[in-house]
């Protein structure tokens, strides 16, 4: 078969057709933005977000499998992809009246009590409303066999610049290392084992076994389940761009960078014509350096950098600094955004056709809190990191960090960084420093605080668009006394969706300190479950037995 | 002979899970002087924020038959009673043989049911489809289902509750280890906090699986024991699962939630302490993938959402441990709940109440009071159905 040339499959029936190596969602680009999904409990609009497979607002239906995601999913020749939880379409959903029923939300904490007789029928109706897609209607398939494990030295995990730097530094010194990527190995370091499209997905703490202390699951696109064992792991997982709060933050055409950078991948051109780009950092100048001719403004929560400045008055881009995104209005796609300036001021609007944020990086530090290493709290960066010792020691023997994820700005800082840990996993001498320089305070949260003095409108903030929640429901119940992120978590609902907390608990983290009038230490961080990324139960099935830890059969 | 009124008792409960929380109600409504419940952790942390919600009156032992129903009552009435939904679907349980023995085993459980006047239906394994569509049925010889079982939302029931025992006055102290329990002449006096003393004539061990280790803070040796159990949601799907399907080979257990997740487990205990904190094992979920998509394999490419444990408090007859201890005064068991506290609790912890009130209670003590464990040679296996 030539590999060159285009897959014909169908999307709502109609014929479609996708460029070799095209995922899903470019293929569906090309006419435009699409909506692909409703919310779960308001059926609100929901079109492509984070690019990067996490959010719920590329999940179609292929050959009757649901919830695939367009964004990591490549089309095969005849597949029938369809939408769910819609109808008669995502664009035009019968059950998008809810929303506009319901401005302020609905409380399934404390209705559809009464009356007693209409108990069952509320709940066969709020079920019903539950769900993305319906279940699988493919042929069963036997349970496949378990794989083999893959027995390592060490184990890198994350091909960014650090990670690849940190397995290549590594490799040289002799020593057998994997490298491993949710996505495809680009320049791959000579002499070092890949494993691309793998994702780690749980990383127990190690077990008292000398030579292989840790055991980790990873999944394998699509559906393939793998057990890696290794003396020693670094941590190379990166960063991603987060979520914003603000009314309407949900609508389409709102998306992160990542989102913006993924889906325009090579030459292709980006989902938007004129975007506000939310930042002012080294993320809006590389998005300026890509999308600049699609771009109408710039606003960020803090200052804007010289080299974004530069850039933008090169292309008569509006700049707004230290500035409030208070609202993204439109029907369906977003049309205007509504701003002003912080510390006071008039509110003005923007037309723009797409806001893209690139404020804030966050960590991808799941599977160090997993492994049970010892975090702390950054101000500047605004999240949790490990501790470190030298050469980019966790607090768990034999676990390094490197990278973004550690802390280290991406560059310079970051390669240095998996350099160190290199030549301490070598035992070699390092540097005794860590260079993450000063800490100080976070610039959001006095952004939250000036945002959340505004009064709340009839357009929804969207604390967590996985499953609907709404900010005034967390305000709610930390009012009502429910104080902390584990059980604000547990009382609304936050955090427990498709992309596990990515895009809800970072901006809640400042929000309850600022609410709970607490420190982000103090308020908490929740336990990060796993795995880090919904994982078929297939592929957990077929995983190797493991050094049984299953001693005592319950009675039966 | 003149009495001298008894000065009302201060009473403090530890644990605020279900238990506690329940039995605070109880105590509360019916005026029993101070009440106050001390947790070490946040509303909850414990096992009756890890449970999968199950509801079940299937057990073979007619006691807790009988507790079990009038707690399907209590859920029933719960959000009109409390204000907060918990979604309590009666759904069903389904329970699962795949031998001869365990459909006989089965047949006397419903047996016992019918004769509680539940309708408690015996099934051959071509009748088990209709209420599991879907539902691999090779290899299977029968099941039970009773109709009137179901699932809740456990969240809603602590929040309520502990609304509930605020507004009758109830001092609730989260964030508050007990360290010591301070006994004089044979008889509970107060508890030891990093916070300071707390007098308390009564205290209510409702710790769950902590409980062995509060009750060794009173000197009192108890064989209840904590196990590790661990359990996963999936990613939401439109409903299609009704009752809560249970395996007897194994104690494979899964149900749908309101919001479309699977949820289960497998009734293996894990040593506890093996890893830090509460996580969970790669071969957990090894197993219990392969017994999903082994038994409904249409959830073969359904994504594992999230995977976690909690600790039940096992008794080594399986049967719950519910009043005061004859060799302390004052102390008094709420515990030894195996993972069905909180099904159990609504009818258990009014138990408890009559217990610290010393008021009759229907239980038969020689059933349920720690008393039976300590005689030697006490301790056989008498409640069998300690799956799900």
């Amino acid at each position: 078969m030539d590999s060159s040339r285009p897959t014909s499959f169908t999307f709502r029936g109609r014929p479609e057709s996708a460029e070799a190596g095209e995922t899903l969602l470019q293929a569906l680009l090309r006419k435009g933005l699409p909506t692909l999904q409703r919310s779960i409990r308001y059926h609100r609009p929901r079109a492509p977000f984070c690019g990067i497979g996490h959010c719920t607002n590329c999940l179609v239906r292929v050959n009757g499998e649901p919830n695939v995601r367009a964004c990591r999913y490549t089309p095969r020749s005849g597949d029938a992809v369809t939408t769910s939880n819609a109808w008669p379409s995502p664009q035009y959903d019968v059950m998008g009246v809810l929303d506009f029923l319901f401005p302020r939300g609905l409380d399934t904490l404390h209705g559809f009590r009464r009356p007693a007789w209409a108990t069952p029928w509320f709940q066969r109706v709020v079920r019903r409303l539950a769900g993305y897609g319906s279940i699988a209607t493919t042929a069963p398939a036997p349970v496949p066999s378990s794989s083999a494990a893959i027995e390592l030295d060490v184990l890198v995990i994350g091909a960014g610049p650090a990670g690849r730097q940190a397995a290549q530094r590594l490799a040289t010194g002799g020593r057998p290392v994997g490298l491993l990527d949710r996505g495809a190995i680009p320049a791959p370091p000579p002499g070092v084992s890949l494993f691309p499209e793998v994702t780690a997905v749980f990383l127990p703490p190690p077990a008292s076994v000398a030579d292989r202390p840790f055991e980790m699951v990873a999944l394998e696109e699509p559906d393939r389940g793998r057990l890696f064992r290794a003396r020693t792991v670094v941590i190379a997982s990166g960063a991603y761009d987060a979520s914003l709060l603000f009314a309407g933050n949900d609508r389409p055409g709102v998306m992160t960078a990542d989102g913006a950078l993924a889906m325009a991948t090579g030459d292709r051109a980006p989902p938007f014509r004129r975007a506000l780009i939310v930042g002012g950092g080294l993320r809006t100048a590389q998005l300026l350096d890509r999308f600049g001719v699609h771009t109408e403004a710039v606003a960020a929560p803090g200052p804007i950098s010289p080299e974004v400045t530069r850039r933008a008055s090169d292309l008569s881009i509006d700049l707004y600094p230290r500035t409030l995104l208070l609202a993204a209005s439109g029907r369906g796609r977003v049309r205007r955004a509504h701003l002003t300036a912080r510390g006071g001021g008039p509110e003005f609007s923007v037309p723009i056709d797409a806001i893209v944020l690139a404020h804030r990086r966050v960590p991808h530090s799941q599977l160090l809190f997993q492994a049970g290493a010892e975090m702390e709290w950054r101000g500047t960066a605004g999240s949790f990191f490990p501790v470190l010792g030298e050469g980019c020691r966790t607090t768990v023997p034999g676990l390094y960090a490197v990278g973004e994820v550690a802390g280290f700005a991406e560059g310079v800082a970051a390669e240095a960084s998996a350099l160190a840990a290199a030549d301490a996993v070598l035992g070699r001498a390092v540097p005794p420093a860590t260079v993450r320089g000063p800490d100080g305070p976070n610039e959001l949260e006095g952004y939250y605080r000036e945002l959340l003095r505004f009064p709340v409108g009839l357009t929804k903030q969207v604390a967590c668009p996985c499953e609907d929640v709404l900010l005034s429901e967390v305000r709610e119940a930390v009012a009502q006394g429910y104080r902390g992120m584990e059980v604000v978590k547990r009382y609304t609902g936050v955090g427990t969706g498709l992309c596990q907390g990515r895009y809800c608990l970072p901006d809640l983290l400042l929000v309850l300190s600022i609410v709970e009038g607490r420190s982000p230490r103090e308020v908490g961080y929740i336990r990060q479950r796993p795995p880090v990324i919904p994982t078929p139960l297939s592929a957990l099935a077929e995983l190797p037995e493991s050094p049984p830890e299953i001693v005592a059969p319950g009675r039966s | 002979m003149i009495h001298e009124p008894r000065p009302p008792d201060r009473i403090v409960i530890v644990g605020a899970g279900i238990m506690g929380l329940f039995t605070a109600y109880h105590l509360a409504r019916a005026g029993a002087g101070p009440v106050t419940v001390v947790d070490r952790g946040w509303l909850s942390n414990g096992a009756s924020g890890r449970n999968g919600g199950g509801v079940r009156q299937q057990w073979e032992t007619r006691a807790l038959v009988r507790l079990a129903r009038e707690s399907v009552d209590s859920y029933r009435r719960f959000g009109r009673d409390f204000g907060y939904n918990i979604w309590f679907r009666q759904g069903g349980y389904l329970f699962l043989a795949e031998s001869e023995a365990e459909q006989q085993h089965l047949a006397q459980v419903a047996a016992t049911l019918r004769s509680e006047g539940l309708e408690a239906k015996l099934l051959q394994s071509e009748e088990v489809s209709q209420y599991a569509p879907g539902l691999e049925t090779g290899g299977l010889r029968g099941g039970t289902y009773l109709k009137s079982d179901g699932t809740l939302y456990p969240f809603p029931a602590l929040w309520a509750l502990r609304e509930a025992i605020l507004r009758l006055g109830v001092d609730l102290r989260l964030g508050t280890e007990v360290t010591g329990i301070d006994v004089e002449n044979g008889r509970v006096t107060g508890l030891a906090t990093p916070a300071g003393r707390l007098p308390a004539t009564v205290v209510v061990n409702a710790a769950g699986g902590w409980s062995s280790a509060l009750a060794a803070l009173a000197g009192l040796t108890v064989p209840n024991r904590a196990t590790r159990h661990e359990i996963l949601a999936t990613e939401p799907l439109k409903p299609f699962l009704d009752p809560m399907v249970t395996r007897l080979r194994d104690g494979l257990y899964f149900s749908q939630t309101m919001r479309g997740e699977i949820v289960g487990g497998l009734s293996v205990a894990h040593p506890p302490g093996t890893r830090q904190g509460m996580p969970s094992s790669p071969a957990f979920l090894r197993a219990m993938a392969r017994a999903l998509v082994g038994i409904l394999p249409s959830l073969r490419h359904l994504g594992v959402l999230r995977a976690w444990s909690g600790f039940y408090d096992d008794t080594p007859d399986g049967l719950p441990v519910i009043g005061e201890d004859p060799r302390l005064r004052g102390f008094v068991h709420a515990s030894g709940f195996g993972g069905h506290g909180f099904m159990l609790a609504p009818a258990a912890s009014r138990r408890v109440a009559q217990a610290v009130l010393r008021e009759k209670s229907d239980l038969d003590p020689s059933q349920f009071s720690i008393a039976r464990f300590l005689t030697p040679g006490a301790g056989q296996l008498v409640e069998g159905l300690q799956l799900g």
